[in-house]
């Protein structure tokens, strides 16, 4: 069964993001299995909240950066500034060092700084003129993108996207929650008032929790005839990488542990697959993002589970 | 990847395997002897054919396989005609069309059409041969074809990760010998042939044909080679006369068979019978025959009833048996004889015929016999005068133009063998008035102590004379004895062998399934039971045994082919789940989550079971927790009651 924590943490976050249940269980998942989340959607559908919830209720530093063309990748980790009183170059720590950030659309910036963020996140640290910074924990990134403006941005390339353990697509929410949410107080001033439901640490102590599921042979071969089958497919023009099916694996077990269990199931995986493999799939005609995840869906039917 | 990359990288063993078909199948159509050796001959292009193809030297040319394909087809057209044999054109085509193709093998496809035409020419050698060898060769095709195709299932699907073969196809192998050796015990048993008419043209023998050459019984006896193995049904001592042909009309170079007709004889029950005979008094010989080029089978005389397979049995009028030509190609029969050197008989103008020129023999006829006062003296003393006189010998010089043999024999070489030696004496009772024949056959045969029976040879050939004496066809034998040369105990061995082979697989007859029915079913007949004796009881304890044995290694055995071996019982029990809520009309695909197949039961009264039930299967199938007694109960009874449910549900 669930945890107590992490139940009371999803109904803390719910009650300001109200009819998310799947989002948020996923940027959860996400968190637990220390990768990043990708949020694709249009404006307005609570992004930004479900992110800083999401920091409030795990007791997280957050900070979140509006992407623009004109940032630089300094904007984001930080500058070295000469001292006048230590007569030293220091390090003036930028908006990077953060638990959990929020890079509000990321394809607005350039891919300079697209990529300086990128690799932050990847490798956990920071390296400025031969100083390497440790990055907080947990450390988590949620970028999120627009899909329908093109107009003047920057679409993250698919070796970027593959950085992302996730992507989510959160949608307009259900007509009784949508009626809800207009009425009631404005989220962020809901939001000032959380309180914490878990302690950074018991994060960290959870994402060590999570590492430990265990995920039985059958299982991680039926992850990679999933992944394998991506690549098969005539439909797919590049399939998912092996860093993906690392992610995968992650991820299964960071599901495996959210409901509860020390051991992974094939609904997992299968419910993963999507999520996890949809972006880092390039398609022969692409028409629109949810395409991959129809795809990959398509395809995970296909694939025999293991009994 | 295409089809054809994948091609290229097939294993090489399954490339050795498309060479070992090609070349079996090539091998066991030769080693049946029947073909021309100049056709065989081009089959040997199979070899460099081959080892160029496991080199990867590519392919020749298309214009040359193009020109040698149309020269098979001219050769074939030709060969065909020419011979008149279709069938064994056929077989001559098969090996060029393989010596070919192992020039050509490019595509799948071909490698598919050697398999083909291999099975093609284990078919056709089926037909033409009965050899041991043979049965060897077969097997160790059938179970090449099997890999092969095991094979080239996986190359289709354009794998080339290394599978695990030797499981699937030894099973694969096993099985098909089962079903082959299944199909064999039960397929019926007629008397024709699968060619409708009888190709293998048998062993060459002479001496039992309407006509026979003076003196061409001495080729056959330089021949080793068995003609029938006997099992005597109840000991008898020697001399065996097996007796074949009886010739009576003699131009002085040809022995003739004027007897003519052949009439059928009756058939009671599973007999022909010959004549009346008390079964008592009857010796009964189990006989297989080789295949011989004639119809004529042997026997002890006087043999009364014959219990074979064969669509008549005919008989003419100097004692000589006949099967039906085609039965006589695979004949094993019991022959009842009532065993004597004298039959019944009736004078005939027929049997004292004498060809021109005797007189210088009728006067040394009546020289021996001047003391004899009956027929039965003269004979012996003819016989006796012969058995003396003369040197055996199969080395006879021809002699000089213009001279009968016979008096060359008596006169002048004075050696000779068999045939000599009863030409004379019934040339001589003939100048006496007394009638006379010529009896051709076999005498003797080697006792295999490994099996209990008796060897007949070719050498075995003999000519003996029958004289009516007394209005009694009596044999007399003025052969000297020949000293009989002894065989090796491994060959004896490897005889015994080949008479397994002749008596179990060759010579399997109606009769014998029959019997086997018979003893299957006999511990069931009601009087039976009641009366059984202990053997029966034995029968019906080992029947018992045997029939679940075979029934549990059957499903054993195809549980392990469908991948169920590896699965323990909570991933059994899932399946069965699985199963059958797919036959209540679930649509479940092999690609549902034990939580898809809770949620089609969603508000069905099973639901909770079913949960309970898919939760203790992923904890001990994931969870990797071996599931104890108790656990393993309640998983049993869940599942039990989720049938029940369902039955319920759906009535």
């Amino acid at each position: 069964m669930k945890s107590p924590i992490l139940k009371q943490l999803e109904r803390r976050i719910s009650e300001i993001l109200r009819g998310k249940d799947t989002a948020i269980k996923m940027a959860i998942v996400c968190l637990l299995g220390k990768g990043n989340l990708l949020i694709e959607d249009v404006p307005g559908v609570g992004k930004t909240t479900l992110a800083f919830a999401l920091a409030k209720a795990t007791d997280c530093t957050f900070q979140r950066i509006q992407f623009t063309s004109d940032m630089m990748p300094s904007d984001i980790i930080g500058v070295s500034i000469y001292s006048h009183e230590t007569k030293e170059f220091e390090f003036k720590a930028g908006p990077l060092f953060c638990n959990i950030i929020l890079a509000d659309e990321i394809n607005r910036t350039n891919p300079k700084t697209q990529s300086a963020l990128l690799e932050a996140m990847n490798e956990n640290k920071v390296t400025v003129e031969r100083k390497t910074f440790r990055l907080p924990e947990p450390f988590m990134v949620i970028a999120t993108q627009n899909p329908m403006e093109y107009y003047g941005t920057f679409p993250l390339p698919e070796s970027q996207l593959d950085r992302f353990m996730m992507r989510i697509i959160l949608g307009y929410p259900a007509p009784e929650y949508e009626k809800i949410a207009v009425m009631e107080e404005p989220s962020f001033r809901l939001l000032e008032r959380m309180e914490p439901v878990v302690s950074r640490h018991d994060i960290i102590g959870m994402q060590e929790e999570a590492e430990k599921v265990r995920v039985e042979d059958s299982l991680v071969d039926y992850m990679m005839e999933i992944v394998s089958a991506t690549r098969r497919d005539d439909r797919v023009r590049l399939g998912a990488s092996t860093r993906g099916a690392q992610f995968f694996l992650g991820a299964a077990k960071a599901h495996a542990y959210y409901e509860g269990r020390d051991f992974a199931v094939p609904d997992d995986i299968k419910k993963l697959a999507p999520l996890l493999l949809g972006h880092r799939l390039i398609l022969r005609n692409k028409k629109n993002f949810s395409d991959a995840e129809r795809l990959v869906r398509e395809i995970v039917e296909k694939v025999p589970v293991p009994v | 990847m295409s089809r054809w990359e994948a091609w290229c990288f097939m294993p090489r063993i399954y490339r050795l395997l498309t060479a070992f078909l090609g070349f079996t199948g090539c091998i066991g159509i030769v080693i049946t002897g029947e073909l021309n050796p100049v056709m065989t001959a081009s089959g040997l292009a199979i070899v460099p054919g081959y080892y160029r193809y496991l080199k990867g030297r590519g392919t020749a040319p298309k214009w040359v396989i193009g020109a040698c394909s149309v020269l098979t087809l001219v050769v074939f057209i030709f060969d065909s005609v020419v011979s008149g044999d279709f069938f064994l054109a056929v077989a001559h085509l098969t090996i060029t069309f393989q010596a070919i193709k192992s020039y050509d093998l490019k595509e799948p496809w071909d490698h598919l059409q050697v398999y083909f035409m291999s099975l093609l020419q284990m078919v056709i050698a089926s037909e033409l041969s009965q050899s041991i060898v043979f049965g060897i060769v077969f097997v160790v095709f059938l179970i090449a074809l099997v890999a092969a195709m095991v094979f080239s299932h996986f190359a289709k699907e354009g794998r080339q990760e290394k599978v695990k073969l030797l499981m699937p196809v030894s099973l694969i192998s096993i099985a098909a010998l089962l079903l082959t050796a299944a199909f064999f015990l039960i397929m019926p048993r007629t008397a024709f042939t699968f060619f409708g008419k009888s190709h293998a043209k048998g062993m060459r023998t002479s001496g039992f044909t309407d006509r026979v050459d003076f003196g061409s019984l001495g080729e056959i006896k330089l021949d080793p080679s068995v003609v029938m193995r006997i099992e005597l049904e109840r000991t008898l001592p020697p001399p065996y006369y097996w007796r074949g042909k009886s010739l009576d009309y003699f131009n002085g170079k040809v022995w003739q068979s004027t007897v003519g007709e052949r009439h059928r004889t009756v058939k009671s029950g599973d007999e022909y019978l010959l004549g009346s005979y008390d079964k008592e008094s009857a010796v009964g010989q189990r006989i297989y025959l080789e295949p011989i080029d004639s119809d004529i089978i042997f026997g002890l005389s006087e043999m009364k009833a014959i219990k074979v397979d064969s669509f008549f049995v005919s008989e003419d009028n100097a004692n000589a048996v006949f099967l039906s030509r085609k039965a006589a190609r695979r004949a094993s029969y019991t022959a009842y004889s009532i065993v004597r050197s004298e039959v019944p008989g009736v004078r005939d103008s027929r049997y004292l015929q004498l060809p021109s020129g005797m007189e210088k023999i009728s006067r040394l006829a009546l020289d021996i016999t001047a003391k004899a006062a009956t027929d039965e003296e003269r004979a012996i003393l003819i016989e006796r005068y012969l058995k003396r006189n003369y040197t055996y010998s199969l080395t006879v010089a021809s002699p000089q133009k213009g001279m009968n043999p016979i008096e060359y024999f008596i006169f002048y070489s004075r050696k000779g063998f068999c045939e000599h030696y009863a030409t004379s004496m019934v040339l001589m009772l003939r100048c006496m008035g007394i009638p006379a024949r010529i009896v051709n056959g076999f005498y003797g045969g080697e006792a295999n102590e490994f099996g209990g029976y008796i060897i007949v040879r070719q050498s075995d050939a003999h000519s003996w004379v029958e004289a009516l004496i007394d209005n009694r066809w009596t044999r007399f034998d003025p052969t000297p004895p020949v000293p009989a040369g002894h065989l090796m105990a491994i060959t004896l061995f490897l005889d015994w062998a080949k008479m397994n082979w002749a008596r179990y697989v060759v010579g399997f007859q109606a009769a014998d399934q029959r019997a086997i029915l018979h003893f299957l079913v006999s511990p069931f007949e009601f009087q039976t039971f009641l009366h059984l004796t202990s053997a029966g009881k034995l029968q019906l304890l080992l029947y018992l045994i045997f029939l679940p044995t075979v029934l549990l290694s059957t499903v054993y055995l195809f549980r392990r082919v469908w991948g169920f071996e590896r699965m323990d019982f909570v991933s059994r029990k899932y399946v069965n789940l699985k199963n059958m809520m797919s036959r209540w009309g679930f649509a479940l695909q092999s690609s549902a989550t034990p939580e898809e197949i809770l949620n089609k039961a969603q508000g069905l009264t099973v639901e909770g079971q079913l949960r309970e039930f898919l939760e203790l299967y992923q904890r001990h199938r994931f969870g990797c927790i071996q599931m104890g007694p108790e656990a393993r109960m309640k998983y049993g009874q869940l599942l039990k009651r989720i049938r029940k449910g369902l039955k319920g549900k759906f009535p």
